[in-house]
């Protein structure tokens, strides 16, 4: 599957891909609405947070607005979500995203805009396997 | 909608109207439905509700007073059905925004009942329009009422007398004739009772929820105090509601971000934490079966006992296996405690439903010790087959346990006998007798339709007919106010007994559950401890229902900061996020004082509603013997060590001197005694004269001496 | 001798830890606050922090019913 790959060794902190990313989903430059965050510490080491299309929050939306297209991608269908957040709080990735703006929570979903405008090449979008999804048990 | 779907159905009322928008949580309006002269009408939200009463059982209790008159009875046609969420209920940000409240004057108690329940009914008839509704008369025939609010149309509406009643096959026919897509199906939600509601007084409330998961429905319970009764004695099959698409935002809070930042963080705590605190996202309340019995507190023998070596067969372990895992089991949208479990492909052992598979609801720990350990059966299959009976017979499982527990001990005492109950014999275990009596029950015949009058017609019933001993019956039948004990002992925590004994409505646990804190971490030392917490907790935990909040996520989960907390009991973090929540919902900004104080104004008018309708004075406030000490000598020698020691201890007792029955009577005066010392207390702390009736300058000091209110007060004063 | 919730009198034994005290009492409940002399003791700590003789303990179940 498609996923996006985040080299912090190459990033410089620019945080072009946060701008470009809001601007392709939201059409505003705001780092609040960007799918991908880029998290400058203390130390001067440089992280970011971004989905990695793992699927843990399939299996905690209560509406099955959550569901994995035929690429591997974790996609959110807005018209089914109820806005509850439970996927924001159950990520181990941080990576769901809410904005007071709308009701509906948002991820990266490895559309890859922001790999070709980061001017250091620290970010990718590869080709992974896709992890089984665990189902409910009877 | 399809033709199909009308035909079985004759419109007999209807009333058009344009669903409000939603405004910080009230939609401003309630719903007025008379059965008997087939009006509908809508009534505004007046600033007055909204001040003093909030919502949900504030409202509920609002209307039904000024519905009802001063010597209204239960199957009165002007006794009503209320049902509110509240200005948080519907919120899917935070676990636990989605319930449901109902009130009625209850067939068990005379007095006002507030029961309330998850599912998807209350939240759905908000979005619809509608703060609450409000049932009012006598159908003449069997009907459903309709809230339609995508057509913009109310219904009562005539259904064929063949429709079913039990609410597991009622539900397929709603869905039949009244959701055309799957789109209805998740956007309607459904109240009814069942067979059982008709011929018993503890009949409960079945409250829908349309599973997206399992793409079925399920119910949640409204069952304390015989709601369902009142609903069936009104010849209502349901209440059915059908509401827009639902939406993080239906309920237009004031500040969204607020409800997001607060919801997340939680939702985040409870991944966090539910695993090796309570996993009631495994386990559901069930977990707290091993812990009761291991600290001698499960209810076992009709509460004689509070341990048994048959738990681990009914432990929150055992329900870990027989529940479906991994489902998102809330009973609201977004409740990640998500403690609302079911049983998916049970097949029906007994009964019309026999060979059937079925989901069974739950079962809740109230179930399982009510209806499992309390009546001495600990096998699992028994318990979910009562379970899925009394859920579809319209049969509050609490009562069911509690007064099927009461039946056994009398059977066991020889006050019951084969030929008094058609044959059964109702001993301690025998779980398929218990199951016939269900059945009985939604017949209405037989040992059944003595059964279903709840203990204290039994008692009556009892003493009249059989010659019972009426202090033994008194004594050993856990009822106070008419209605049945819920699932925890109290013989050793004289806050709890207040907890139970000093109910508006009975003894139900929500108000205060004070055990642990009382008897064994030993934090209320003092008469005057007791009575302040008598008067904080019924007063926090009051305010859930007037907003539309399920207690749970205060409690089952926590942070550990909290461990750090002066008052580790308050858990203070979630009582922020619940300030928070209210005023991202509301706009209204309150402090912990102002919850306080806007639950005493509701907690006071109930009691004075009580006092109008000639009980909710202190006569009223007596408890059972078997809820304050051992009863029996059988009790005193199960737990002598203790007993002998409290005699040493607490009077100044030789033990070694006394016989039993001279130790048992003493401890029985000291243990009374206290427990009307510990009602001085309360009552001091709450306002109320030594009478228990509130007082004027209470009444004033919190805004409350409306007419109406000051009018009952004063006969009393 | 220990004293436990200001009211119960507990032997002690040397080496005596918040673990074994919990085990002892029979105290189930996963959520527990410790404090030992005033002092909170973490779940990770239970197996190591040893009770000192004297000491004045309270175990506060965080347990209120639903």
């Amino acid at each position: 599957m498609k996923v996006l790959a985040f080299y912090p060794d190459r990033c410089v902190g620019c945080h072009i891909c946060e701008e470009v990313c809001s601007q392709t989903w939201f059409k505003v430059t705001d780092r609040d609405k960007s799918r991908i965050r880029i998290q400058e510490h203390d130390d001067g080491s440089i992280s970011a947070l971004y989905c990695v299309q793992k699927g843990d929050c399939i299996d905690v939306c209560p509406v099955n607005a959550l569901t994995r297209n035929k690429q591997g991608v974790v996609l959110l269908r807005e018209k089914q979500c109820v806005g509850c957040l439970s996927c924001v709080g159950f990520c181990p990735y941080l990576a769901m995203i809410y904005h007071p703006d709308q009701s509906q929570p948002f991820k990266c979903v490895a559309c890859g805009n922001c790999v070709d405008e980061c001017p250091a090449g620290a970010l990718e979008i590869v080709e992974v396997e896709t992890p089984s999804a665990p189902g409910p048990q009877a | 909608m399809a033709e199909k779907t009308l035909s079985p159905r004759r419109v007999l009322a209807e009333l058009t109207y344009d669903a409000p928008s939603i405004k910080r949580g009230y939609a401003g309006q309630t719903l007025y439905v008379n059965l008997s002269d087939n009006t509908i009408a809508a009534r505004p939200v007046t600033n007055l509700m909204k001040e003093k009463f909030i919502g949900g059982r504030g409202f509920d209790l609002y209307l039904l007073w000024h519905g009802v008159d001063d010597d209204t009875r239960w199957d009165d046609p002007e006794n009503e059905i209320v049902i509110s969420s509240g200005p948080c209920g519907g919120t899917t940000q935070y676990p636990g925004a989605g319930k449901s409240i109902a009130a009625a004057i209850s067939p068990l108690t005379g007095v006002p009942i507030d029961s309330n329940a998850g599912g998807h009914f209350g939240p759905y008839l908000k979005f619809a329009g509608w703060d609450a509704i409000e049932v009012q008369g006598k159908a003449e025939q069997e009907v459903i009422v309709f809230v339609d609010a995508p057509a913009g149309r109310i219904t009562i509406e005539e259904v064929p007398a063949d429709a079913p009643t039990d609410t597991h096959v009622l539900g397929k026919w709603i869905l039949e004739h009244y959701a055309e897509s799957e789109s209805d199906r998740q956007q309607m939600s459904f109240v009814s009772a069942g067979r059982g509601s008709e011929h018993s007084r503890m009949g409960c409330l079945n409250f829908s929820l349309y599973d997206r998961r399992r793409q079925d429905l399920r119910y949640k319970q409204a069952g304390r105090g015989g709601i369902g009764t009142v609903l069936r004695d009104k010849k209502v099959k349901a209440l059915v509601v059908r509401t827009f698409p639902i939406a993080g935002n239906l309920n237009a809070p004031a500040d969204l971000g607020l409800l997001q930042e607060t919801g997340a963080e939680m939702h985040q705590e409870v991944h966090d934490y539910d695993p090796v605190q309570n996993r009631m996202r495994s386990r559901g309340t069930p977990y707290l079966v091993q812990i009761m019995d291991d600290y001698d507190l499960l209810p076992v023998h009709n509460f004689k006992f509070g341990t048994h070596p048959d738990t681990p067969k009914i432990n929150g372990e055992v329900w870990e296996a027989r529940l479906t895992q991994g489902l998102p089991d809330g009973c609201w949208y977004g409740c990640t405690v998500a403690c609302a479990h079911a049983v998916d492909g049970y097949v029906v052992r007994s009964g019309p439903y026999k060979g059937q598979a079925v989901i069974v609801d739950g079962p809740e720990y109230e179930t399982v010790a009510g209806v499992g350990s309390n009546c001495g059966i600990f096998e699992p299959d028994a318990i979910l087959e009562i379970n899925f009976y009394c859920d579809t017979y319209g049969i509050d499982t609490i009562s069911f346990g509690t007064a099927m527990a009461f039946a056994m001990e009398c059977y066991e005492a020889g006050i019951l006998d084969e030929a008094k109950t058609g044959g059964l014999e109702l001993t301690f275990g025998s779980a398929d007798d218990a199951i016939e009596v269900l059945h009985q029950m939604a017949r209405g015949d037989e040992f059944g339709r003595i059964f279903g009058m709840g203990i204290r017609g039994m008692q009556d019933y009892f003493v009249e007919h059989y010659g019972a001993d009426a202090q033994f019956v008194r004594d050993i039948g856990m009822q106070a106010k008419g209605l049945e004990y819920s699932e925890y002992m109290t013989k050793e925590s004289l806050a709890q007994q207040g907890g139970y004994g000093l109910t508006n409505k009975g003894p139900q646990h929500d108000e205060a559950w004070l055990i642990f804190m009382d008897m064994v971490n030993n934090e209320l030392p003092t008469f005057e401890d007791k009575a302040e917490a008598l008067h904080y907790f019924p007063m926090w935990r009051t305010w859930f229902g007037l907003c539309g909040f399920c207690k749970l996520p205060w409690n089952d989960v926590v942070h550990p900061k909290n461990k750090l907390s002066p008052e580790p009991q308050k858990i203070m973090h979630h009582v922020e996020n619940y300030q928070k929540i209210y005023e991202g919902v509301t706009g209204t900004a309150v402090t912990l004082d102002d919850i306080i104080t806007m639950s005493e104004r509701v907690y006071n008018f109930q009691r004075v509603f009580n006092i109008r309708l000639g009980y909710g004075l202190r006569q009223h406030d007596a408890i059972p013997y078997r809820s304050a000490g051992p009863v029996t000598a059988e009790e005193y020698e199960s737990r002598a060590e203790r007993y002998d020691d409290q005699l040493r201890e607490w009077l100044g007792l030789d033990p070694a001197q006394m016989s039993l029955e001279e130790k048992m009577a003493a401890h029985r005066q000291y243990r009374t005694e206290r427990y009307q010392k510990l009602i001085d207390a309360v009552y001091a702390r709450r306002g109320w004269s030594n009478d228990g009736v509130p007082t004027l300058e209470k009444l004033r000091q919190l805004g409350m001496d409306l007419p109406e209110v000051v009018a009952v007060v004063e006969k009393h004063l | 001798m220990i004293r436990v919730n200001n009211r119960d009198e507990v032997d002690w034994r040397e080496g005596l830890t918040v673990s074994v005290l919990l085990d002892r009492l029979g105290y189930t409940y996963p959520h527990i606050v410790v404090t030992v002399d005033g002092q909170v003791v973490y779940e990770e700590e239970y197996d190591r922090r040893v009770i000192p003789d004297g000491a004045n303990v309270r175990l506060i179940h965080l347990i209120a019913g639903g």
